[in-house]
């Protein structure tokens, strides 16, 4: 079978070209590559006697720090940098200087402006930056491309929905690809596959879901026989990844509907936050057994996902009310139960899901009302988060959901950052144990405490 | 035997207020407090009476006029108990002479602060010549008004006063609040909140976070107006409160009315940062003036004030069909217990919730909780 098309995709700035800071210059292709090597020895050459002679006079050193603390102006680093090269160098600076100048400065003038917001910026460090979906090294398949590119535009959200896309994106992967002489499925599959895994993690950081799943892909990978043909070898992969799919996540889906479905009563008042399709099923499902009951549907920025399954809700005849978060306090008092969705469960009970879940069991916790989790085993994580900042996602800045109300001025909004101001839209959350009253997996239903022992009990790794 | 209110003088310029708060174009509650004692400034200076318990009916009339035209404005009710209270206390001291107001004030202040220097003798100390003043003169029915009027005046200016300089007063002590490096988290804009984070702005360096609070999205301005001031901020939306409470140092909100039994009614949302505040241990500073202090109590619902803003900013005529078929809650105040709050900051110092009630004892009269 040929391979599939190869895609190569460029980063966007392109080859870095150095400014004329000292005004000669010579650009680094137009060097042969003995110039090059011969400039980059006369320049260790002179560090290695600047340095000396820096021990013994620190004076140099001294004074391009001093200019490097003052207030950072870039006019006035440049030409302390730029002296520097030049002192270091006999020969006329190349394109090399220019560009260690050019590196220099920059290094200086975010050195200055980061202490500005130094203190700021440290604290969220933790949390992963969105990143541009740019260089893919190596050969990508056009799924797996198409797929990252959903990611980053946020068009496929939602722990099981990422899943499910991920295996059937992998699923045409292995049918597409073709074991190279000498080697063996079992043992190069995994390789073919990790700069496709790479490529998706890059446009957006792996839920845990995904995560899980490809461990147990991985697994089935190196498990397969040698003996089998290839063709076999991959459909037997293919049914394997169906399997996951159906028992862990499909049918699981089932098994909680009903269990969750019989804890709403006929006159229940349902509180669900943002949108969870585990949620949604056990709604519709109960709404089509006949029980008579309302929800309210909390939303929040950035992702305003409720607005959706309001949407289905009502279509569905079930009475909805809907309202933004910081309403919740005035609602709170009216409700019997709240039911939401998890992106994954730690095995101390506490649950990652999408920012504002934990305000929602907060609040709930205070107003006495049972906190329901409904998660399927697969989302189980072993690792424990001790607060959100540990593994956190942020949106883009901007207004990519179409978020704010047409009736609001956008003037009077601040949609990128300014000095001094920068905007964070945190994805994820961490709800602590002591909020939640009980997970509803397809096991059962069990306390959040207990959640370190299902695995165990089950007799599999997760 | 209350006085039709176009028999009172000055009456137009008391119609014009209720007209304008009824149609709630006065926005911001010191705007609201700063024209109502102007309206009642008025009134005065042009009132005619014979004895002061005219005068206090006229004045409990316009005030309730006004209370009326826009019943969740609370600092209007507020200005006008203060302005009774500061009338009954200048003809007490006047008349008698004596330092407090010797009308049957019993609470549980009076006795413990007996004989202890008290902030009202400020004010008898100015009317220094005691007048002698003839209540329902036969000869000269104005003489008791006239002279009484500068005394009069002199207590409206007092509130006035106060109510320029509510900024500068709670943000005095902005420096010793808030430490260098430190995290603060605020909900929506509150001035009397912004004017005490750029006061400590200028003596040290610290974060705000800022949240969105929808869907008014007030915290927009907020974060622009404080980094125009030079303060290093975050804008977060509501959803991340509990997030990020574990880093914030302290949770500063501003009130828009508070309760008497400590509580306060904020901006939607101040409940979420107080409660998560509570769930971390981090202390909840309110900042609001005293002309904020309400002798209220949020008894029987959850809601704040019962003040609903626009539902189409949160589920506006563009989702077309859902319009009809859901129902929308936009509250526009929070209720906040006050066991959530740590410190109020007014302008007339630092005060703790379970205090707040002997404050509304001193500064109101109990007969004007009901106008």
């Amino acid at each position: 079978m040929v391979p599939g098309p190869i895609l190569e995709v460029h980063p966007p700035n392109g080859p870095p070209s150095g400014e004329p800071s000292t005004g000669q210059q010579k650009s680094q292709k137009a060097m042969t590559k003995a110039e090059r090597r011969e400039l980059q020895e006369r320049q260790r050459a002179a560090k290695a006697a600047k340095s000396a002679a820096s021990g013994v006079n620190g004076k140099p050193a001294g004074k391009s720090k001093d200019q490097a603390a003052s207030a950072g102006g870039t006019p006035k680093q440049k030409p302390s940098r730029a002296a520097e090269p030049q002192a270091k160098s006999v020969a006329p600076a190349g394109a090399r200087a220019a560009e260690k100048a050019k590196a220099g400065q920059a290094s200086v003038a975010t050195d200055s402006m980061a202490k500005n917001q130094a203190r700021g910026l440290l604290i969220f460090s933790h949390f992963g930056l969105p990143k541009p979906v740019s260089a893919a090294k190596g050969d990508i398949h056009p799924a797996i491309a198409r797929l990252a590119l959903q990611f980053s535009a946020f068009k496929i959200t939602g722990a099981n929905a990422r899943c499910i896309a991920t295996l059937t994106a992998f699923k045409t992967v292995i049918q597409d690809y073709v074991t190279p002489p000498n080697h063996t499925l079992s043992r190069h599959l995994m390789t073919y596959l990790s700069p496709q895994i790479s490529h998706l993690v890059a446009a957006r950081p792996m839920s845990v879901t995904m995560g899980n799943a490809i461990r147990q892909l991985k697994l089935d990978i190196s498990g397969t026989d040698f003996d089998l043909p290839e063709q076999d070898a991959k459909d037997a992969l293919c049914r394997k990844i169906d399997t996951y799919i159906r028992e862990r996540i499909i049918i699981a889906d089932q098994v909680i509907q009903e269990t969750a479905g019989n804890k709403i009563k006929d006159g229940d008042v349902i509180l669900t936050y943002a949108r969870s399709s585990v949620v949604e099923k056990v709604l519709l499902e109960a709404h089509a057994s006949g029980r008579n009951f309302s929800v309210i549907v909390v939303d929040s920025r950035p992702m305003l996902e409720g607005k959706r399954l309001v949407a289905v809700l009502s279509e569905a005849g079930i009475q909805c009310t809907y309202l933004l978060l910081p309403a919740l306090g005035s609602v709170m008092s009216e409700v019997s139960t709240v039911l939401v969705g998890a992106h994954s469960i730690h095995t101390n009970g506490a649950v990652y899901s999408r920012a504002g879940t934990a305000l929602v069991a907060m609040m709930a916790k205070r107003h006495s009302v049972p906190v329901v989790v409904c998660c399927e085993t697969y989302k189980f994580s072993e690792t424990i988060q001790l607060d959100s900042f540990t593994k956190n996602e942020l949106a883009p800045v901007g207004d990519l959901f179409s978020s704010f109300p047409n009736n609001k001025p956008r003037e009077s909004l601040t949609l990128e950052n300014k000095p001094n101001l920068e905007i964070l839209n945190p994805l994820y959350d961490l709800t602590p144990p002591t909020c939640i009253t009980a997970v509803v997996t397809e096991v059962g239903v069990i306390p959040p405490n207990s959640i370190s022992s299902i695995p165990v009990a089950l007799g599999r790794l997760l | 035997m209350t006085p039709e209110l176009h028999t009172i003088p000055g009456h137009r310029a008391v119609e014009t207020l209720v007209a304008k708060l009824r149609r709630r174009q006065v926005v911001g509650s010191r705007e609201a407090a700063l024209e109502t004692a102007l309206v009642l400034r008025q009134v005065v200076s042009k009132a005619r009476f014979t004895n002061i318990q005219q005068l206090i009916t006229v004045i409990r009339e316009v005030g309730r006029r006004l209370a009326e035209a826009q019943p969740k404005e609370h600092s209007v009710g507020n200005t006008v108990r203060r302005v009774l209270h500061n009338v009954r206390e200048e003809y007490n001291s006047a008349t008698k002479g004596s330092s407090a107001a010797s009308r049957n004030v019993y609470s549980i202040s009076k006795f413990v602060l007996q004989g202890q220097p008290r902030k009202h003798t400020a004010s008898a100390a100015k009317s220094e010549t005691k007048v002698t003043l003839k209540e329902n003169d036969p000869d000269d029915p104005d003489s008791f008004a006239r002279a009484l009027k500068p005394l009069l005046m002199e207590a409206i200016q007092d509130v006035l006063d106060e109510l320029e300089t509510v900024y500068d007063n709670v943000s005095k002590n902005a420096k010793d609040h808030i430490h260098s490096d430190e995290i603060i988290l605020t909900v929506g804009h509150s001035k009397t909140v912004e004017a005490f984070l750029k006061s400590a702005g200028h003596y040290r360096n610290y974060t705000v976070i800022v949240a969105e609070t929808a869907p008014s999205y007030q915290g927009h301005e907020m974060a622009r107006s404080l980094s125009s001031a030079g303060i290093s901020t975050f804008l977060v939306p509501d959803s991340s409160i509990f997030a990020i409470m574990s880093r914030v140092n302290k949770v500063i909100l501003g009130a828009h009315a508070i309760l008497a039994n400590g509580g306060l009614f904020g901006i939607s949302g101040a409940l979420l940062a107080a409660t998560a505040a509570r769930a971390h241990s981090t202390p909840v500073v309110v900042c609001a003036g005293q002309f904020k202090l309400t002798p209220l109590w949020n008894l029987y619902h959850e809601y704040g004030a019962l003040d609903f803003a626009d539902p189409s900013s949160v589920l506006g005529f563009e989702e077309g069909p859902l319009v009809e078929r859901v129902d929308v809650v936009n509250p526009y105040y929070d209720y906040v217990s006050p066991d959530l709050v740590d410190v109020f900051i007014t302008n007339d110092g630092d005060h703790p919730p379970s205090s707040v009630y002997r404050l509304i004892k001193e500064t109101y009269d109990d007969d004007d909780h009901e106008l």
